[in-house]
């Protein structure tokens, strides 16, 4: 549907004032009433973490268990799929709120617990009957959870600052009126009601928020480029494509809480008067594609998308659309030719899409954690904003901890938090049977490694980039004493050359090559001159790829070579580590790959 | 118009038009920057990097590929410092770690001569002397240009891919494909057919066709553009494979009215190996055709005429030219002026059309002359007669600038191929294009609306739409008020033209017409497309009469974008016309300026068309002809029956390339040229006047269509028939007709030359609709069945086995028979019946199975596929099979069960 804006923008906050007030004053009596019914009503209200890891851990079966308990003494129970709380190391979790509104939070559930668990909210609920699952609670003191810590004490909790990931785990992403309960939309209807475009524009700017998808680009900056355009069709696009190994935080918003980066996203379109809004997921995350068509669907039938937005004069439509199985696919201009259906290789810049876009309309395109930082900037102010964070990186960052540390899971820190911070304080230091942390690998395959030495780099976009590694994607994997750099090193460029799109010469063939060398060191069949010919083919990548697939393909290596550059020294002189094997398991190597040496 | 912009490369001053890349800037000053994705007449692609050059501007430094970087105002830009050049190697020589160039890294690569046979040095199957596109290889250009290191640390990888070599006309040897997508990006961008595509990714991508299926049923048209882009050996043609030639003619294929400047390559024994669009070319860009591209290497034949026969006493034998010329001129003496017939060859130049019809005209005193293919003469008569100054004479890629285009009754993606390509690509860029055409062809898919009437009725359908438009109040108010006269008078005769009416006659909904006049009149401009594919001479009048009136109301006169065009058959129709090879009286004006050129009294009687005068030499009245059969297609042309016309002539002079059998009842022969021996003009259908140039010296006793004609002359005693050369002649016809003027060999060497030219919006004059009456009884008469074969690229709904034939594919399809209830039940067909459609001649147009689904009463349907005309070229045992490609010409059938 092609909407129109009203150029008359400026005139709007006296016309239209009462009206949305009131429209959404009835929406959010509505939310008001199911929270209470949720949490003060007389069932008790069981909710399952039922995220991606949540369902690797078993969340399914805890809910299958759950489902004959449907009848309890007093009546039904309510039981929810919720998203995952972060803390992945506690999966599966079982959260229950008892009337009267105490939580408390089950961790590592098995169904054969569901029984005993079950017995003591159907009893008396005193200490002795809860299950010793229970690890944490949330809420006020009551007699039988006096012994638990606090949910936010937990070790791994405590250095959080939660921003994006406050709602995660305690509502149902399914239900966008828990959303509205908990403050969701009033940033929305604060900027249709009283803020100008223009308005919302310069909070999202002076907030300084950087762009969350790996260039740190200033959001606000990017949003003006396409809000003086006057196009009857502009387009704002939200990447989902989230392919990273060991990245899950955009998955992770819209498994836990659609509607945030939802609100984002229409805040978005409204401060640069765009009419059409696509989330752009990869195809196979069906969980967050579930969870943003249902988001999506509910906001039109409370008004909240569509023509005229709570009896505003502003109009925004907004849609999935799923890619193929490709990485490429979310680099920006590849995004759009997959969205457009074509086959998803980047388009050469210029023209930027804010020019020539989504089908040659100018065009804007932000990450999701992006655009679910914007609610909170429009509806606290970029003061608040500003607060968290460093001076050129203001807010949070989501970092998803997996492979060798005892806590893996997707934490919010402040920037400026240290990297050691986040690995011993939130992580835990390494897992069981690790004796160090020897390597984290940051950012996605084309990010980098950093050794330890590394690790008390703040998170900070500039501070990171000065170790030689980025934020990107906010993946860190990481690897312990054990972990053989070469071959870490070869996992990744394999990943890099199975997803190049193979429509430049320089990655398309690059990447071959540099594989092809890794191969052979790793097989402890090295030629002298084989680090130079990485350099070499990886400087060319650099210079001369049409995008960043290509541009950033050398990163894994070089910034190997600033840390572990004697384990390569190593194997060109034959040393085949002790501690070294091939494949030990912290990424699979694409089958499909086909190393240039060993033909056909 | 935006100003240039100057900037600097390699420190010397470049000019930049506006929107032009760095490369594009660098290329037209001369300066070369080595490239691989790039190509002429296609988008930036930005993929092969080895266009890389450092820009510096404000102050800025970047690395940017010059393909897809436009340069800014004094840009200072660098091709060849080190940095670049560094990267530019180290790109190519990955490149060549896929591609064998086993010779380009071998010591002895300067010793080596392309025959040369290697012993030792290289494997076999990495040699470039092996390859078919060695030294004209862009790849190995490249490679030499940046002066690769013979040595690299690289592993090298032969894919080990098999040769597909079992569809028609072409090789693909992926095993030599870099995947610069320049193959995928034309078939897609510039021919709109996207049968090609890229496949896998990253170290494994590679160009294919979709699920990997054959040619045949990808969508192919056999245009062999990705043949002619490709840089590698990857592509080729099969023909001719691995020769190598030794000079390029640039000259113009004459096989359509489009006039495809070509480049033809020949090779050291004097024969052409390889034809291929000049992309310079200004009427095709670049741009062939399956019969221009596959159908030319007819001059090379071993069948050749070389000498003159005759024929005494009932006995052929060889004879010098004298004698001939003395024979032929002796035997045509003896006939009256009405007695006599000249038929020029349909890809003869303008010289000898002209000379064809001054031979007529002074030295046997007929206006009997025609050119060969001239069967539709109507259209264009009405259109420079009734419409004069209409014609526009536009190019045909301004059809790409129009809102709306018309396509009536014409097959342009076979018949004008290239002509095809603007109305594709307006198509796809959102122009409203209206099909109205029996049979279903290629452009029927692109169409907004696709008007499918009962044939004889598409005057009636035009002149509804016409009504349609007239009734929404959607005509020109302004242009007709301001250029048109007669609108009341039209808007009376309209009442005629009942919709309802009109819809039933045709066999369409009123909702259908109604739907087109809306698509017609939404865009700003329109080009209307006037072919002559339907079977009865006064509806193409008054086709005509209708579609210039829809213009008119349109208000789609002058200016881009508004051009009419008139489609007909043979090479060269609309020269034939502009130089009087033409028997009608119409052109009396331009006869009478040759006549006084000559000094002579033209003939005064109305002369004979072509298809007259083979009914005149059934019955007896024509007893002499001299025909020149060069693209003459007799037995499929609808001459009729032609064998029984020759055989009642008492003198036949014949020009032919090869001994057929129209040679076989001539009583004198001349061995003719072909386009390779000529150096001529012609004409297109743009009224674009281009030079054709010679290959070779004809051999022996080979003569051109003008020389044979004046050699009979000068025997007969006729004067002003002595010409040193085409060049003279050509001088005589632009010294004589007016359009031509200013015009000779040596300019049109230089630069094609529009004979006619579009009006601009400020120069468009006054007209008149026509008012008619129309005429349902005579459409309703009509008893028997009409065959509208049609023809598409594929059909993916339909299934399709693939057969072998001759170690080739070939489709194996069962073709559905679209037949009326009615009409199936008068012929006793039932639903799924196994039918037969015949001709008048017994012969079977197409076989398959009835589809009784409604359809139109009195029509039968049926769609056969594209790629079945590439087989036909591979397979076609005549020596010259392009004018032997069958057209879908309607034509009366009979239906009956096959027998089982």
């Amino acid at each position: 549907m092609v909407t129109t804006i009203d150029r008359s923008v400026e005139g709007r906050r006296i016309e239209s004032e009462s009206a949305t007030d009131l429209a959404f004053r009835k929406i959010r009596d509505q939310a008001n009433i199911r929270w209470r019914e949720l949490t003060a009503g007389d069932n008790p209200w069981f909710r399952v973490g039922f995220g991606a890891s949540g369902q690797a851990a078993g969340a399914q079966a805890i809910y299958d268990a759950l489902m004959p308990f449907g009848q309890m003494g007093s009546g039904d129970i309510t039981l929810s799929k919720v998203g995952p709380r972060g803390l992945m190391y506690l999966e599966p979790t079982l959260e229950v709120t008892v009337p009267g509104g105490n939580t408390v939070i089950h961790a590592n559930v098995a169904p054969e617990m569901v029984g005993a668990i079950m017995a003591h909210y159907a009893g008396d609920r005193d200490a002795t009957t809860l299950h010793p699952s229970a690890v944490a609670r949330v809420g006020k003191r009551d007699s039988y959870t006096d012994h638990l810590p606090r949910w936010r004490e937990l070790p791994a909790n405590h250095l959080q600052t939660k921003v994006l990931t406050r709602n995660f785990g305690a509502i149902d992403p399914h239900d966008i009126l828990q959303y509205i309960a908990s403050g969701g939309y009033s940033a929305l209807h604060k900027a249709l009601a009283s803020m100008t475009p223009g308005e919302v524009l310069d909070e999202v700017k002076s907030s300084g928020l950087r762009g969350r998808g790996g260039a740190a680009f200033p959001t606000g900056l990017k949003w003006s480029f396409l809000a003086p355009s006057d196009a009857p069709v502009k387009y704002v696009l939200c990447n989902c494509e989230e392919g990273d190994p060991g990245a899950f935080n955009d998955k992770g918003i819209l498994e836990a809480d659609p509607h945030l980066l939802l609100e984002g996203l229409i805040l978005n379109g409204y401060a640069t008067r765009s009419t059409h809004g696509v989330v752009f997921i990869r195809q196979g995350h069906d969980l967050p594609i579930d969870a943003t068509r249902d988001a999506i669907d509910q906001a039109y039938e409370m008004g909240l998308l569509g023509t005229n937005i709570l009896d505003s004069d502003f109009s925004f439509e907004a849609e999935v659309s799923l890619t193929g199985d490709s990485y490429v696919a979310g680099e920006e201009t590849a995004m759009m030719e997959a969205i457009e259906g074509k086959r998803s290789t980047p388009r050469f810049k210029p023209p930027f899409p804010a020019a020539a876009g989504l089908w040659q309309k100018p065009t804007n395109i932000n990450n999701v954690k992006t655009l679910s930082y914007v609610p909170s900037i429009v509806r606290d102010g970029a003061e608040e904003f500003k607060k968290t964070g460093t001076e050129s990186s203001s807010g949070t960052a989501l970092v998803c901890l997996s492979g060798k540390i005892a806590r893996p899971g997707l934490y919010e820190v402040a920037m400026g938090t240290t990297i050691r911070q986040v690995l011993e304080d939130i992580g835990g230091g390494p897992a069981e049977g690790s004796e160090r942390i020897k390597v984290l690998q940051t950012g996605g395959p084309l990010g980098g490694v950093m050794g330890e030495e590394a690790f008390d780099t703040e998170i900070d976009f500039d501070a990171m980039a000065e170790v030689g590694c980025i934020l990107g994607s906010g993946g860190i994997i990481v690897g312990d004493e054990k972990t053989d750099i070469v071959d870490l090193i070869r996992n990744l460029v394999a990943f890099n050359q199975f997803e190049s799109c193979g429509k430049c010469f320089p990655c398309r063939l690059g990447n071959t090559h540099m594989l092809d060398v890794l191969d052979r060191m790793c097989k402890n069949e090295s030629r002298s001159g084989d680090l130079e010919l990485m350099e070499k083919v990886g400087t060319n990548m650099k210079i001369g790829s049409l995008c960043g697939h290509g541009q950033l393909g050398y990163n894994p290596i070089s910034s190997a070579m600033a840390y572990f550059g004697e384990e390569f020294r190593q194997r060109l002189n034959g040393e085949l580590l002790p501690s070294g094997s091939l494949g030990d398991g912290i990424m699979m190597m694409p089958s499909r790959t086909r190393p240039v040496g060993q033909g056909g | 118009m935006s100003e240039a912009i100057q900037f600097t490369i390699d420190g010397q001053t470049v000019d930049a038009k506006p929107g032009e890349t760095i490369l594009q800037a660098a290329l037209s000053a001369g300066i070369y920057i080595p490239y691989l994705c790039y190509f002429p007449n296609m988008k930036p692609y930005g993929a092969c990097r080895t266009c890389v050059v450092d820009t510096e501007a404000n102050g800025r430094k970047m690395t940017v590929a010059s393909c897809t970087a436009t340069p800014t105002p004094d840009m200072a830009v660098e091709t060849k410092n080190e940095s670049v050049s560094e990267l530019r190697r180290g790109i190519i020589e990955m490149l060549m770690s896929e591609h064998p160039h086993g010779c380009l890294t071998c010591h002895r690569i300067e010793l080596c001569g392309p025959q040369d046979l290697c012993q030792r040095h290289v494997d076999v199957t990495d040699r470039c002397t092996i390859c078919p596109k060695n030294e004209r290889c862009e790849l190995k250009d490249t490679v030499r240009l940046v002066e690769l290191d013979l040595r690299t640390p690289l592993n090298y990888n032969r894919r080990e891919l098999p040769i597909h070599a079992d569809d028609p006309l072409y090789d693909r040897d992926y095993n030599l494909c870099i995947v610069c997508a320049r193959c995928v990006r034309v078939c897609d961008e510039v021919r709109g057919d996207v049968a090609l595509t890229l496949v896998e990714r990253s170290g494994v991508s590679l160009v294919g066709t979709s699920h990997g299926t054959s040619l045949m049923e990808s969508g192919c048209e056999f245009c062999g553009a990705c043949i002619d882009v490709c840089p590698t050996g990857a592509l080729v043609e099969r023909d001719y494979k691995w020769e190598k030639a030794k000079k390029q003619v640039t000259t113009v294929c004459t096989n359509c009215p489009v006039g495809c400047e070509m480049v033809a390559e020949v090779n050291k024994f004097d024969k052409i190996i390889r034809f291929r669009g000049s992309v310079d070319g200004p009427s095709n860009r670049g741009q062939a055709c399956f019969k221009g591209k596959f159908g030319y290497d007819y001059p090379n034949h071993k069948t050749r005429l070389r000498r003159a026969f005759a024929r005494q006493d009932g006995i052929v034998r060889d004879v010098e030219l004298t004698e001939a010329f003395a024979s032929a001129a002796e035997k045509l003496e003896g006939f009256k002026p009405e007695e006599v017939a000249v038929i020029a060859a349909p890809r003869g130049s303008n010289e000898d059309h002209y000379i064809a019809q001054k031979f007529a005209r002074v030295a046997l005193s007929t206006n009997n002359v025609d050119t060969g293919m001239n069967l539709y003469p109507e259209i264009r008569e009405r259109l420079e007669g009734r419409w004069e100054g209409l014609d526009t004479g536009q190019s045909i890629w301004d059809i790409e600038e129009s809102g709306s285009i018309l396509v009536l009754c014409a097959n342009p993606t076979e018949a004008q191929n290239v002509l095809a390509i603007p109305i594709k690509r307006a198509a796809r860029n959102g122009a409203h294009l209206v099909v109205i055409d029996s049979r279903e062809t290629e452009l029927t898919r692109y169409a907004a609306v696709w008007l499918r009437p009962k044939v004889g009725t598409e005057h009636l359908l035009v002149m509804g739409l016409v009504r349609a438009l007239v009734d929404g109040a959607r005509e020109d108010a302004d242009f007709i008020d301001a250029h048109v006269d007669g609108l009341s008078e039209l808007k009376a005769s309209l009442w005629e033209y009942d919709l309802r009416r009109i819809a039933q006659a045709c066999g369409l909904a009123v909702g259908d017409i109604a739907a087109a006049a809306a698509e017609l009149s939404s865009g700003t401009t329109l080009s209307a497309l006037l072919g002559s594919d339907q079977p009865s001479p006064d509806n193409r009048v008054a086709l005509v009469d209708a579609v210039m009136n829809l213009k008119l109301a349109c208000g789609s006169i002058g200016g881009i974008g508004n051009g009419i065009y008139a489609l007909y058959e043979g090479g060269n129709g609309a020269g034939a016309k502009r130089v009087g090879c033409n028997p009608l009286k119409s052109d009396i004006e331009t006869i009478e300026r040759f006549s006084k050129t000559w000094g002579i009294e033209p003939p005064e009687n109305q002369g004979l068309g072509v298809l007259e005068m083979f009914d005149a030499m059934r019955d007896g009245s024509i007893k002499a002809a001299v025909i020149l059969s060069d693209g003459l297609a007799l037995q499929d042309g609808g001459y009729g029956d032609v064998d029984a016309a020759l055989a009642n002539l008492d003198c036949l002079v014949v020009s032919s390339l090869f001994d057929t059998d129209l040679t076989r009842r001539a009583d004198v022969v001349f061995p003719a040229t072909a386009y390779t021996e000529t150096t001529a003009t012609v004409t297109n259908l743009e009224n674009r006047v281009q030079l054709m140039r010679r290959a070779w010296e004809p051999r022996r006793d080979q003569l051109t269509g003008w020389q044979v004609l004046s050699g009979i002359a000068n025997a007969m005693d006729a004067t002003g028939f002595d010409f040193a050369d085409a060049g003279a002649v050509y001088d005589e016809i632009a010294d004589t007709v007016e359009s031509l003027s200013g015009t000779s060999h040596e300019t049109l060497d230089r630069e094609s030359f529009m004979a006619t030219r579009a009006k601009s919006d400020g120069e468009v004059g006054r007209y008149r609709f026509e008012v008619m009456k129309p005429d349902y009884e005579s459409v309703f008469g009509s008893d028997g069945l009409v065959l509208a074969l049609g023809r598409v690229l594929h059909q993916p709904d339909r299934e399709i086995t693939l057969g072998t034939r001759n170690y080739l594919n070939v489709i194996d399809r069962v073709e559905a028979i679209n037949l009326h209830r009615d009409d199936a039940r008068r012929y006793g067909i039932s639903d799924g019946d196994r039918v037969e459609v015949v001709d008048y001649r017994g012969e079977s147009c197409v076989s398959g199975r009835a589809n009784v689904n409604g359809g139109v009463p009195g029509m039968v349907f049926a769609t056969t596929l594209f790629a079945e005309l590439g087989t036909f070229i591979e397979e076609c045992e005549s020596p010259d099979p392009a004018p032997l490609v069958p057209a879908l010409s309607l034509r009366s059938v009979d239906v009956k069960l096959s027998a089982p």
